[in-house]
This record gives structure tokens, sequence and C-alpha cells, in this order.
């Protein structure tokens, strides 16, 4: 990208004499930026600000939820700026047009796209911003600009005695203008990016001073609790309202859209108060499906519907009807839960005529849309300041809790705290949807000659609309927001962007074979669905890579092999399978009573292999070893990357041996961690992650550790019992 | 009912209904945020204190059980505006993720350690494992509280909430 300093840079003088450094970049913003003729205005981009006393802060429009934006993007800044890293003040951002992921369009943190859309303009904003210090310092020296260096933030002196404090100049550095592009540092000299570094909110997470949504106090705040209808759909219609009125500490109880919620001054007062509501519900539009619906649903509609194909290459129906050999497949995947260890809560305020809202959210400028949705206010009289999240994992992409909060907020008119109990959390949340896989694919000899690959089941942006449309539509009124759902989806692709979350990793398909054919027949049951750390490659890498190692074993081949051999045009993808294989000595006989197995994933850009060991302990499957491979382009924080790689890995690792919520007649069976669990420090696995050293744009590292190993413990598992197992979680048995 | 408390070494009388978790009246009365809500029930160690020195899951232990013992949260870890040696390891082995199972990783860590200076990896899982970490930051646990057994002394329970 060629950018020209001049167009775009303006820098004005903050209140306090501080420099506040705006900086917008034409094609990367997601509204219309930089200089507008009509209005004789410029729309910056806002993310830095240095002061007379040397406080240099940071707007970091990435929420932190544990993937480490607050870290990673900072040093990005950091390096250009020449500071520490650990001497930045980092700020949440508000909601804003100017901090829109431009990749979605929308103020949202996923799709492990933050360091990836970060990358240039953040350096960029920091190498200006420096720039223009050391322009001001060669002013006042009368020396050449190219003469002067910067050290931690000061400017030193040709004479290498000299030096200006960054906070002495920012008044003179305000006058400055840049005229043509300014150089980024060559990765010779960088001190930060790529290097290891700790995590600069560590010590406050430590402390219990991180101020989590959950943690925010304001004066006179009240708690409400909410009672949602058992089954996804239903209303409630009436409800003992004087009776738990007339309770200690009971403010009001009232009928929402959402649910019969409770308002107490204390949390506990309104949890008890809660236990005593009776409630008539209405359950005539009601969720009624029970799992085995949901699959049974699915199989008819793969029957009846062929589906949209996604993917077609070669001829598959004259691949598979001429082959020596076919080979079928169906693979189940149940609904998953989030579980973040913070469950959902928000803070709202509604007074003199707006309405604040304080959030642990991953999408801000949605929470403010959900807060306005059940009111008369317009998105633009909320106020969304965001929290630390205690865990996202896309739970809190969709803004039910803040629509709840503010529909609350509204009529109590006073700060109003609601929290969700965990049982609340696990049965009332969005999951991962179910999904069915059928596969067929055609064999000559030992050679894979073709692959059908039929992916059944719903596409999370029919739910998502409602959240999103009215933000990537800014003009429409209020009244149009649930139309507008539907126009999201009627210009897909055009207006919004297609939705791949069913088939994302499926049409990806990177093996070298001349036929293949990836369809989506599209089904939805009727359960809440949303995005779940990566989201479709979560079951289409499971499906796929189970599928190859069944081939592999039809062929007579070893996995690595029959997969390494397919990969002539994709070295990246071969690279990390022959780096994992090796690190994890593939070769070699493993210990007895286990056995090995290994997938390959590409997802958000970036290439990762695993080789999981495996066995079976005292009926249960027991994970030694995962041994993984990634390749993310270049490293910002090869600790970071290396803790979110091997956090997906156990966050995959606890879906394959754990992760199902289940229905029966609508409602969901599972309730807190007892029968909803997370992998615990006893079943935690050797995890070696091994970087692929890089200098291609960074690529994402928050989501790719999940999705191949869950297919590589199942196949760890079928080498180890000659059982293949089709459905997840996995048995022992 | 007016309950006496003893919470970091200060004593704070309180108007409470004696069936309210320690965990809310620490939160929400005390301000002591650091404290976390994860489960309600007990499963999953966020709300870890130390309640005379034993660890306790405060979000199920109703505040009438704990009057007159001394209560220690993860903000009466730091002594003398020093950090506990075993933040200090979480902070150097960049621990956290998201961060919000870590006031009860590190009240659990540190009965350990003022239990058993030095636990094999064996009782350093067997003692954590039923605190439960979503984001999978189980590894670096493990290494910050090897790095306090192998290296920097240990602190006293004798004196905690004192």
């Amino acid at each position: 990208m060629s950018m020209n300093r001049r167009d775009f840079m303006k820098v004005t003088t903050g209140a306090s004499g501080s420099l506040v450094l705006a900086l917008s970049i034409p094609g990367c913003a997601s509204v219309k930026t930089g200089y507008e003729p009509e209005t004789g205005e410029w729309k910056p981009d806002i993310w830095l600000e240095l002061t007379r006393n040397d406080e240099i802060i940071f707007t970091l429009a990435r929420v932190e939820m544990g993937q480490g934006t607050y870290t990673g993007l900072t040093t990005l800044i950091a390096e250009e700026l020449d500071v520490d890293p650990a001497r930045i003040t980092v700020k949440f951002a508000p909601v804003a047009p100017e901090y829109r992921n431009p990749l979605f369009g929308l103020q949202l943190t996923g799709g492990s796209t933050s360091v990836a859309s970060s990358w240039k303009p953040l350096r960029v904003a920091g190498a200006s911003a420096r720039q223009m210090l050391v322009m001001a310092a060669a002013r006042i020296w009368q020396v050449p600009v190219a003469d002067c260096a910067t050290q931690d933030g000061r400017v030193v002196h040709p004479n290498g005695i000299d030096s200006l404090r960054y906070g002495q100049l920012v008044e003179l550095a305000d006058k400055e203008v840049i005229r043509g592009d300014v150089p980024l540092k060559p990765r010779s000299e960088w001190k930060y990016i790529g290097r290891q570094s700790g995590r600069l909110d560590a010590e406050a997470k430590v402390t219990g001073k991180a101020g989590y949504g959950i943690d925010v106090e304001l004066p006179g705040m009240v708690y409400a609790v909410m009672t949602r209808s058992p089954r996804y759909g239903g209303e409630a219609t009436g409800f003992n309202r004087d009776e738990v009125l007339a309770l200690p500490g009971v403010l009001d109880v009232f009928l929402t859209e959402h649910g019969v919620a409770v308002i107490a001054d204390r949390y506990w007062r309104a949890r008890k108060a809660q236990n005593a509501l009776k409630i008539d519900w209405d359950f005539s539009d009601a969720l009624t499906t029970s799992t085995e619906q949901v699959f049974e649903g699915y199989r008819q509609a793969a029957n009846d519907d062929p589906g949209e194909q996604e993917r077609s290459d070669g001829d598959i129906e004259e691949a598979i009807k001429s082959a020596g050999r076919v080979v079928e497949a169906e693979y189940e995947q149940p609904y998953l839960d989030h579980a973040t260890m913070e469950p959902m809560n928000a803070t709202a305020w509604y007074h003199d005529g707006g309405m604040e809202v304080w959030a642990p959210t991953q999408a801000p400028d949605l929470g403010r849309i959900a807060a306005a949705r059940n009111s008369d206010l317009s998105p633009d009289d909320v106020t969304v300041h965001t929290t630390f999240l205690g865990g996202g994992f896309g739970r809190r992409l969709t803004q039910d809790y803040i629509e709840e909060a503010a529909a609350v907020a509204y009529k109590v008119k006073q700060p109003v705290k609601l929290i969700w109990s965990r049982e609340e959390d696990v049965r009332h949340g969005l999951w991962r949807p179910a999904m069915l896989h059928k596969m067929t694919a055609s064999l000559e000899g030992n050679e894979l000659t073709g692959w059908d690959h039929q992916i059944v089941g719903p596409q999370i942006l029919d739910w998502y609309v409602r959240n999103a449309a009215p933000a990537q539509y800014p003009w429409a009124p209020k009244f149009l927001y649930n139309t507008l759902g539907r126009v999201g989806l009627m210009v897909e692709g055009l207006a919004t962007p297609k939705d791949i979350s069913a088939i994302e990793g499926a049409i990806g398909y990177p093996y070298q074979v001349p036929n293949v054919s990836v369809r989506h027949t599209h089904t939805d049951p009727g359960v809440p669905i949303t995005w779940w750390r990566s989201v479709g490659y979560s079951h289409n890498g499971f499906a796929v890579e189970t599928f190859m190692d069944e081939l592999a074993h039809e062929a007579g081949e070893d996995p690595l092999q029959f997969r390494r051999k397919l990969l002539d045009s994709e070295p990246r993808h071969r690279a990390v399978l022959d780096r994992a294989a090796q690190l994890a000595d593939w070769t070699t006989p493993v210990a007895d009573g286990r056995a090995r197995g290994i997938a390959l994933f590409k997802s958000f850009g970036t290439y990762v292999a695993q080789v999981v060991e495996a066995g079976i302990e005292h009926g249960e499957i027991r994970v030694y070893k995962v041994t993984c491979s990634v390749d993310c382009g270049q490293v910002v924080n090869p600790r970071i990357v290396e803790d979110q790689i091997s956090g997906g890995i156990l966050f995959g690792l606890t879906a394959a041996l754990f992760g199902e919520i289940t229905f029966k007649n609508g409602e969901v069976q599972q309730s807190n961690f007892h029968d909803y669990r997370l992998l615990q420090m006893h079943q935690v696995p050797e995890v070696v992650v091994d970087i692929v050293e890089s200098d291609v744009e960074p690529t994402g590292v928050g989501e790719p550790g999940v999705p191949p190993v869950i297919p590589a413990l199942g196949n760890a598992l079928f080498a180890l019992t000659g059982k293949r197992q089709r459905a997840l979680p996995l048995t022992a048995g | 009912m007016a309950l006496s408390l003893t919470v970091n070494g200060q004593q704070y009388t309180l108007d409470i209904e004696p069936d309210t978790p320690l965990l809310w009246v620490l939160r929400d009365e005390l301000g002591l945020k650091g404290t976390k809500f994860g489960c309600g029930a007990g499963l999953c160690g966020a709300c870890t204190v130390h309640v005379d020195g034993q660890p306790a899951r405060s979000c199920s232990t109703p505040v009438e059980l704990v009057v007159g013992a001394k209560i220690t949260t993860i903000e009466g870890l730091a002594k003398e505006g020093e950090l506990h040696p075993l933040q200090q390891a979480w902070v150097k082995e960049g621990v956290p993720q998201c961060g919000y199972c870590q006031s009860g990783q590190i009240m659990t860590a540190a009965h350990l350690l003022a239990n058993n200076a030095s636990p094999s990896r064996d009782d350093i899982v067997a003692a954590m494992t039923g605190n439960l970490c979503r984001c999978g930051t189980y590894a670096r646990i493990v290494s910050a509280v090897e790095s306090v057994v192998n290296g920097v002394g240990h602190y006293d329970p004798v004196q905690e909430g004192a």
C-alpha cells in the first residue's frame, strides 16, 4: 500500500496542550475519510496522544478479551514511535466510525484480524508522530532532520549528547507538515516487534485491578436479573408481581421483551426474589426441538436439497460414477457453548435523554444499536464504554445482554447492572451451530480423484444481521431495523459480504484433487447461533481432516504421506505439516497403549498442522502431547502467539472431549460446569508450539489453533482402536 | 443484621442478610472487585479467597459462616506495596490471557505454597485442577508456581490477613 502522508495527515493541538495525531488512510477506513471539499473538513482516525508531561496515550480500538491486542497493538505503535511499549497508557476506544475494523465495516473484534488489520496503519501512525517530533527538534537545533535520532521517548541531537524529550516537543511538532512518505523502520531495527515480551495488562490482571464489565460500579446503582423463557421464543404472559415486589430489597418487577426483570438494591436480593417468581409462559412460538430431531431434519434436508454449489473443480459426478472405489462418510457435530469465564453482563444508565452503557463487548457499535432498540433513543444517543472482557470467543459479538440491560435501565432510570448466572449463560446462549457433513470421495488405486463435501446446517448471518445491519446502514430509521436484517440478507454479496460461516475451510480445500465439489444445504432448525472461536472452520476442520484420514487408510497409505503428496502447489501447508511431523517424531514408533493422529488446517490466513498423541486410560481418553507447527507470517509477540495457539488447542480439546449442548423439547439440558465441562489442569497435555519464521504480512492467531486438534485427536483414537468416530464429542468406548 | 468481618486485616461491620454469599459482600459491599463470579456453585474457583488461611469458594460461602474469621482476597496478597511472589511470577511468565480466573488461581496457588514449600509438579496440578481457565493458561500457571518454588522465597501464612 503506497500512501502519501500529505493527503491524509492532520495534526491538531488538544485542549491541554497535547499533540493529537490524527490519521486517516484512504481505502483502509470503513467510512469515507480524508478531506471533504463540501464541508471543508477532514475525518481523521485517532489513535495517539502525546502530552507535555511525556504521557503517551494509545487508544485501542480492538477489545482485549485475552487474545493480547492490549499488548500487541501497543507494540506496533511503540516500535515506530521509538518508546518502550510499557511506557504507553492504553485507553479503550469509544464508538466512532474511525475505529471500525476495515475488514468488516463494523467496530468489531473477531475473526482473528486485529494484528493483521492494524499492522500498517498503527505503524504509520507511530512513525508519523515520531517524524514530526524529530522535525520539530531539528528546527530548534537548526540541524538536518536526517541527522537526528530517537531513543526511548527522546530526540537525540546529531552530536549524540543533547536531547529533547518528546513532551518538550509536542507543541512545536504540531506545526510540522510531513511531505512525502514516512519511512517505516526496517526489520533490522525493530526493538519490540518479534521479540519476546510480557503482557502489558498482566499486572492489572494479577492484582484484581483490571476492570471487567462485571466490576463496573456507579453511584446509586441497582441490580437486575432476568428470567427468560426456558424454551427459546416463549413469552411471559403473567407473573406474581405483588408477591415478589414485597420481598426484601426488591425495587421493581416488570415484563420486558426478554422475560421478567427483577430489580433490587443488591444482587443477592434480586437472585433470591427471582426464585420466588411464578411466571405463566406462552410457548406457542417456542422452540420444541430435540437434538435428535435436529440431525433428522438435517438428513432429510440433505436428501431433498443437494445444496448450493460453493466450489466446483472438474466433474465430480463423473469422477464418482467411474471410480474404482467410492468412500462415503457422515459427520455429526453438536451445538457448543462459549462458556466465557465472565458471565454475560452489562451496566446501563438512562439519563439526560441518553443512555450510557458499560459492557464487555466485542462490538461496541452494535451494542449501541442493541441499547437503542427497545427505547425511543437512536443509536447516536447511546454511549458505550468498553471494559476488559473475561473471555469472548465470539459470544460477545451478539449484544443481547446489552439489549436487556438497556431495556431495564430505560424503565428504572437509574444505573443498573444486569448479571447473568452461569446457568442462564449456558441455557440462554447462542451456540456454535450443530452441523452435518456428508462426504463422498473417489479413489483410483491409492489416488484420490474426487472429493464431494456436502455441508448441512444454518449460517450465522441469518441470526446476526438483526444486530449488524443497522450499523451497516446508518441512514436507516429505527423502525426499519428488523426489515434491514432481511435486506442485509437479500443483498448478501453486494451490500453485505457473502456469508461463508458454514463453508469456510471447506471451500478452501487445499489438496490437489482433480474433481472437487463443495455444497451447502442451507437449513435452520431455529436454534439461536452465533460466532464461536474459529466458526465454520471448527466443524469443517473435523469433517475434512477426519475424512482425509479415512481416505489415507482406504488407500493404504500413511496419513502424513497421503496428505503431503497432494500439496505440491501449497508450500506453506506442506511446510507446517512436515515440521509438525518432524517435531512429533511421526515416523518413530509410539509408546505402548498410545497412538498418534495428524491434521492440517488453514484458517484466518494462518497455516496450522498438529500431531496429537493419545491413549485411553481407565476408560477415559487421555491426551499426552500436542505438537503444533504454525505459520502466521510476521510475528509481533512470539509469547502471545504461542499462548493463543496453545489456548486454541485446549479450547479445541475441550470441544472434542466434552463439548455438547443438547436440547430436549426445546430446552437446553446443560446448566453449569458440572455438565458443560471445561478441560482441567490435570487433563492438559504437553503442548509444543513451533512458529515458522516469516516476514510476510501477519495473519490471525486467536482462532487457528482450534480446528486441527479435534480431527487430530479423532485420528489418533482411530489409530489406537481401529474404530472411527464420526460424531463429537469423542468417547473412549 | 449486623455482621463483623475481617478482610485483608481490616475490620468491617455490615448490615447484610446472613445468607448472602461472601463473594457479593466482598465485591459489592466492600468494593473488592478482584474476586470474581464465575459459576455460583463452587465449580470453577474464580471466587477463591482464603478464610483463616484455607481456600474457600466465596460464591458458595454464606457470609454468616465467616464471621470472626480472617479473610484474605487477591487485594490482600501484596505486602507493603510489593506484589506477592506468585503475582510477580504471574507477571514474569505472562500468565493471564483474559485474566478473569487468575485471582482465584493465584489464591489457590498461594494456599498451596503456604502449606507445602516445595510442591512437586503433581502436587501443583492436584492443588490447582479445581480452578478452571477457559483461555487455557494452565501450562503457564504451572511454570509460574514452579518458578516461585525454585526461586523466590514463599510467604508466611501466619501473617496473612493480620
